[in-house]
């Protein structure tokens, strides 16, 4: 029993880093109805970014930290002008497709730019494990977790307290109708692609920081956790991203005890198979938590 | 005030709108009929500048506005109804007029705290304004989805005029309202023109388009073929012919 409390700690400090990487993901889909393969090797290349600080400058955590973001929405901006701004007219698979040629591309130039593969990254601390009872917790795990609530908090501010928000949302739902009111759709898919992009980059820099290293493969890792959490709790919902992200965690976690590491990414895609033949809206079906009662709040 | 001169619209093959020649005066209600496909919504399409015009010009108090976009019509003062209610029915019917309030004046880069926060007061009272001249303030805080049909309808007049414009296209208000509720649009346009507002409306159920307009012009496949008051219109055997059919549902009825 007590094994089985403790993995579902760690799966849910594990499940805060692919809920964050799933906030950015259904945050572009749900503006855009548009899905961005290279959203995770746009964090990679951010990550990487920040390893070139490491390196070159001897950085310390937090500079290290803000390079990563800063790379993450810099190529994160790249991507929305390539793949969604300049094929905006398109079909929506236009997008897909051309945002997993960006994938290709993202990762290319990172072999070229490090032949090496495999870089060192800071570690977020050294801090020993903590004891509460019959439990331990790492402190970048709680770290982590501080994080994902903190950035869901302030998401959801910025959607449900400001002006900004409400214009975004306004976009999410109806494109046409807000394009006659006169609002900036470009300005607005722009600023929620930068704020998916920077929301990323600071779950790749705690992901990357935990692991100590990055290699290219990581755009792919963070594709895949992001996808899958956002896919469990439903395209477009933000707490839905959350718990499918704290879901696939909790999933991995007890996996990797009872059954070994290597089922791991094979519970995961029973998980995500399970949920389409089940209950292919996810956990929130479609932005059902829209209608709660704080959505409605004069911003 | 609003101009059109030899505009047309081809898609494909098809003369949706063919060489149109138009002039909407300030301060009138003009309708525009004719039958189904007759090109009366692509002419509203084509003044606020969805798709791009084929050929002709759009005129609108003496500005070319011919390729503008959408908000760039919109600032020079042309805002517009949806023949299918386009409403952002996951915002509350307060929201959706605040949204539709603030857009344009956020485009500029002025006031950058307050176009995130607040706001100002008097932004605040006019969409209490258009809340109670759309006779939904009780339900402002609802889902804008939740409204009945008829108020969905009326919100989305108000929010069309949260954009404070001066011309305003009516694309089929009235489709499926009742006789009551007609009456009620009716009185609410004519409100809206006594307060100066200039409007086209295209619509098909006769009753508002002869009660409340002030001239008409009515297009067949895409050309006018006659243009005059509700009594001239009424009586052009062309007309008749082309869209009012038999003789004895001319003066009202839906056609």
């Amino acid at each position: 029993m007590v094994d089985f409390v403790q993995n579902c700690f760690d799966g849910v400090m594990l499940g805060s880093s692919y809920a964050l990487l799933a906030i950015g993901f259904t945050l572009i889909f749900g503006v855009m109805r548009r899905l961005n393969l290279s959203y995770g090797p746009s964090i990679m290349l951010g990550a990487f970014v920040g390893t070139l600080v490491f390196l070159e400058f001897r950085a310390g955590g937090l500079a290290v930290a803000a390079a990563t973001v800063l790379g993450a929405v810099l190529v994160g901006i790249y991507v929305e002008r390539l793949c969604f701004w300049a094929i905006r007219q398109g079909a929506a698979v236009a997008s897909m497709v051309s945002s997993f040629a960006i994938w290709m591309q993202l990762e290319e130039i990172v072999t070229i730019a490090f032949p090496d593969r495999t870089y060192p990254f800071p570690p977020l601390t050294r801090a020993q494990p903590m004891d509460f009872g019959p439990f331990f917790f790492k402190v970048e795990n709680l770290v982590m977790f501080g994080c994902a609530v903190a950035l869901t908090l302030g998401l959801h501010l910025l959607l449900y307290r400001t002006r900004f928000g409400l214009r975004l949302r306004a976009v999410a739902e109806s494109p046409d109708a807000a394009r006659y009111m006169g609002i900036n759709i470009a300005a607005v898919t722009f600023l929620a692609f930068a704020c998916a992009s920077a929301i990323g980059g600071v779950a790749g820099y705690l992901i990357v920081a935990q692991d100590g290293q990055i290699t290219p493969l990581f755009g792919l890792w963070a594709t895949f956790k992001g996808l899958i959490a956002m896919m469990l709790g439903g395209m477009g919902s933000i707490p839905g991203a959350i718990l499918g992200g704290l879901l696939l965690g909790i999933v991995e976690a007890q996996s990797i005890w009872y059954l070994g590491t290597e089922f791991r990414d094979l519970c995961a895609y029973a998980l995500l198979f399970l949920f389409l033949v089940f209950r292919p809206g996810g956990l929130f079906g479609h932005a059902l938590a829209e209608r709660e009662r704080l959505a409605l709040r004069r911003v | 005030m609003l101009a059109l001169d030899g505009l047309s619209k081809h898609f494909g093959g098809v003369r949706a709108v063919d060489g149109l020649d138009l002039e909407v005066r300030q301060g009138e209600i003009f309708g525009l009929i004719g039958p189904n496909g007759s090109g009366k919504s692509t002419t509203v399409n084509l003044i606020c500048g969805v798709f791009p015009v084929t050929t002709g010009e759009i005129r609108f108090e003496g500005r070319n506005i011919t390729r503008a976009p959408p908000h760039v019509c919109l600032a020079a003062g042309i805002a517009r109804t949806f023949q299918n209610i386009r409403l952002f029915g996951h915002l509350s019917v307060w929201q959706n007029l605040w949204v539709a309030q603030n857009a344009m004046a956020d485009r500029k880069a002025s006031g950058f705290l307050n176009r995130w926060f607040g706001g100002s007061a008097r932004a605040r009272q006019e969409v209490e304004a258009l809340l109670e001249f759309a006779g939904v303030a009780a339900k402002a805080d609802d889902l804008a989805g939740n409204l009945s049909f008829g108020e969905q309808r009326r919100l989305e007049l108000a929010r069309a005029l949260a954009a404070k414009p001066s011309l305003l296209l009516l694309d089929e208000p009235a489709a499926g309202m009742n006789v009551e509720e007609v009456g009620q649009l009716r009185e609410r346009l004519a409100k809206l023109r006594d307060d100066g507002m200039t409007i086209l409306l295209v619509e098909h159920v006769m009753e508002l388009v002869m009660g409340v307009t002030d001239r008409i012009a009515v297009l067949n496949f895409g050309q006018k073929i006659a243009e005059g008051t509700p009594e001239e219109i009424q009586n052009d055997p062309l007309v008749r012919e082309a869209y009012l059919g038999a003789p004895q549902s001319a003066g009202g009825g839906n056609a």
